[in-house]
């Protein structure tokens, strides 16, 4: 019973996590125009396969700066359950939001006494504080995550190898249970109140070869002229906005693509339900709560039953550049499949019994698990010295939008922008930057929700780049 | 009740480490009283005699099995109230409430948690209300189960020959733990 409720437990921990939560964005160039993806962006070169055949523009490297570790040693979270200062929440809102940028607010303290009315056939708990993290609704986590890859390129052929892990996880409370939690509101008899959690985690190693090109070229009229009206008949070196197919106004179209083979490291997934039922009294003299648990469990792993998966994949992008403007579509992981041999298993509670039951269903079932697509849609526009662009990113769980602007001035860069998070929620940013000739250093202040507490707080980002 | 500590536990679990936070429970004793032991005739009690006896209540309840194991006790109180309607005769009472853990043997044979003195006269209603606190209330009230019982001691030496009787009606019986985190 014990284990139970440590399951239940490391259920409702997982249910407090944020849902889809976005990844820290550590170039604070990118941060400063609300996150969007550009050709120009190095930050933004995974989701296009075809900007690896763009020439560089400004800004083509970043090296962050983590300011996050600074302020994390000044204020280190307790870590030891036993000292008063101990709040889980603190911890869990390290993971959800790693020490990385600066924060510049924190969510106040999740805290407060936890309060229980009981009576013969009443009962209700009063979490105070702590209902703040009760999900008002279905949390899902996770999402792809293309791990760093070795490879090299020669001309437009590439090759590397990349890990890949992909992890989902939807939990939910039912109406009952989340009414009891987060509202405050009393048990009642002959109810049930349950959870669901649905989880998916499956990691491989990528073996890809790819083109990236320009399949087309129209060089705008004019051609050849400097763009900053500085030309090399000055004795002046090339001006290298005239490659640029950003800026000197031909049109160009890139393509790239880059078929995978995926080696499947190890697959689980777990679908699983619980609950309690009251009786005809809450707290009667007999035992009046009924428990129910089901879950079922795939798996296969390197080394385990089943072993190494295998499936293939793709990533395919294009980007169009047409008197300045820049359009991107890059599609990740199309297609991409692997087959396992599976074991599958379902664990039961039994009431009566006291223990769970668990039925070995299948061993070596074939199974073809999917690595979800990330689209990214992007759009910019170059006037001189200003960017405007804007990107739509849609993946299995969610479709976020980044819009943002970038204008120089001198040596020094303004930015602004804003983005819609992975909860749908509605976040700012804005920057600035000075370069320094081959170096810049950049600071953007952005809002984000990735606290477990969802409530939307500050961060400051810094980062060099590379021009 | 036993599994309840399933999902109950979880909350201190829960609240984990939400600093130097409580949890407060408050249990509604009264509700597991028998209705028929909540209100209570006495009498009649011959007039003239000291130390007559009348057991209210004893029960064995229900608690929340797992408190004890999760969590602290950092005090402990338990609100009493009652209603005396004497009808008739005079009397000094004792109301005295006893909280044990269920394994003890009678619970009548442990130091009483409240010892509250009633005094009745003919044809009034008294009101007596207490709070109390012991660490034996705390020990009690973390177990999972606890008997409770109710006893007036009665002295009618001054009633002279009228018998005293009535009815004694409990209206609070509340208790509070407030714990802290013991993980």
């Amino acid at each position: 019973m014990i284990r139970m409720g440590w399951l239940l437990l490391a259920a409702a921990i997982a249910g407090l996590l944020p849902g889809a939560a976005d990844a820290q964005m550590l170039n604070a160039r990118r941060l400063g125009m609300g996150g969007v993806a550009t050709s120009d962006n190095g930050a933004s070169r995974s989701a296009n396969i075809a900007f690896r055949a763009v020439p560089k523009g400004e800004g083509y490297g970043s090296i962050p700066l983590p300011l996050g570790l600074l302020q994390l040693a000044g204020d280190t979270p307790e870590f030891d359950p036993d000292d008063p200062d101990f709040n889980i929440f603190e911890i869990l809102d390290l993971v959800s939001n790693p020490p990385l940028t600066y924060s510049l607010s924190k969510p106040d303290e999740v805290s407060g006494d936890i309060s229980i009315f009981v009576g013969r056939d009443s009962l209700l708990v009063d979490l105070d504080d702590v209902r703040r993290v009760i999900p008002e609704e279905s949390m899902r986590q996770g999402g792809v995550y293309h791990l760093f890859g070795i490879g090299f390129g020669i001309k437009n052929f590439f090759v590397q190898l990349q890990p890949i892990v992909h992890v989902r996880n939807e939990f939910d409370l039912d109406p009952n249970l989340r009414a009891a939690l987060r509202d405050a509101e009393p048990f009642v008899s002959n109810t049930r109140y349950g959870l669901v959690d649905d989880g998916v985690a499956q990691a491989a190693v990528a073996f890809q070869a790819g083109i990236a090109l320009r399949a087309y070229r129209a060089p705008a009229a004019g051609a050849g002229e400097d763009v900053d009206g500085v030309g090399e008949e000055d004795g002046d070196p090339p001006d290298p906005k005239a490659l640029d197919p950003r800026r000197n106004r031909e049109t160009s179209l890139y393509l790239g693509a880059a078929p995978k083979y995926l080696l499947g490291l190890a697959y689980g997934q777990v679908d699983g339900a619980g609950g309690v039922t009251t009786g005809d009294t809450l707290f009667g003299s007999s035992d009046p709560v009924a428990f129910d648990m089901v879950a079922r469990t795939r798996y296969a792993a390197v080394g385990e039953a089943g072993g190494m998966g295998h499936g293939y994949g793709a990533d395919v992008g294009a980007v169009l550049f047409w008197n300045n403007f820049e359009l991107g579509v890059g599609i990740n992981d199309v297609g991409s499949e692997i087959s396992w041999d599976t074991t599958v298993k379902q664990h039961v509670y039994s009431d009566s019994l006291n223990e769970f039951g668990t039925t070995l269903l299948a061993v070596d079932e074939d199974f073809t698990s999917r690595i979800p697509a990330t689209t990214t849609i992007n759009v910019a526009k170059r006037m001189g010295p200003t960017t405007i662009a804007a990107d739509l990113v849609d993946n299995e769980l969610s479709t976020g939008v980044h819009v943002g602007a970038e204008t120089w001035v001198g040596k020094f860069a303004l930015r602004g922008g804003f983005y819609r998070d992975s909860n749908g929620r509605w976040q700012v940013a804005g920057g600035t930057g000075v370069r320094f000739g081959g170096i810049g250093l950049d600071l953007a202040v952005a809002s984000h929700g990735r606290y477990v507490e969802e409530t939307r707080q500050t961060e400051l980002s810094a980062s060099l780049t590379l021009y | 009740m036993r599994r309840w500590i399933v999902v109950l536990a979880l909350l201190p679990l829960l609240m984990g480490g939400c600093g130097d936070r409580s949890l407060i429970l408050t249990v509604d004793i009264l509700s597991f009283l028998d209705p028929a032991d909540v209100s209570q005739a006495y009498g009649p009690i011959p007039g003239g005699l000291s130390g007559v006896t009348v057991d209210v209540a004893s029960e064995e309840v229900s608690l929340l099995q797992g408190i004890e194991d999760v969590t602290e006790v950092s005090s402990a109180t338990l609100d009493i109230a009652a209603s005396f309607d004497n009808t008739t005769g005079t009397a000094s009472a004792s109301f005295r409430i006893y909280i044990t853990s269920a394994d003890s043997s009678d619970v009548f044979s442990s130091t009483p948690i409240a010892d509250i003195p009633v005094s009745l006269t003919p044809g009034a209603i008294t009101n007596v209300s207490t709070q109390v606190s012991s660490d034996a209330l705390a020990e009690a009230l973390v177990q999972d189960k606890a008997k409770i019982g109710v006893r007036i001691t009665f002295d009618t030496t001054a009633s002279g020959i009228v018998p005293v009787q009535g009815t004694e009606t409990i209206t609070v019986l509340r208790a509070t733990v407030i714990t802290k985190k013991d993980l």
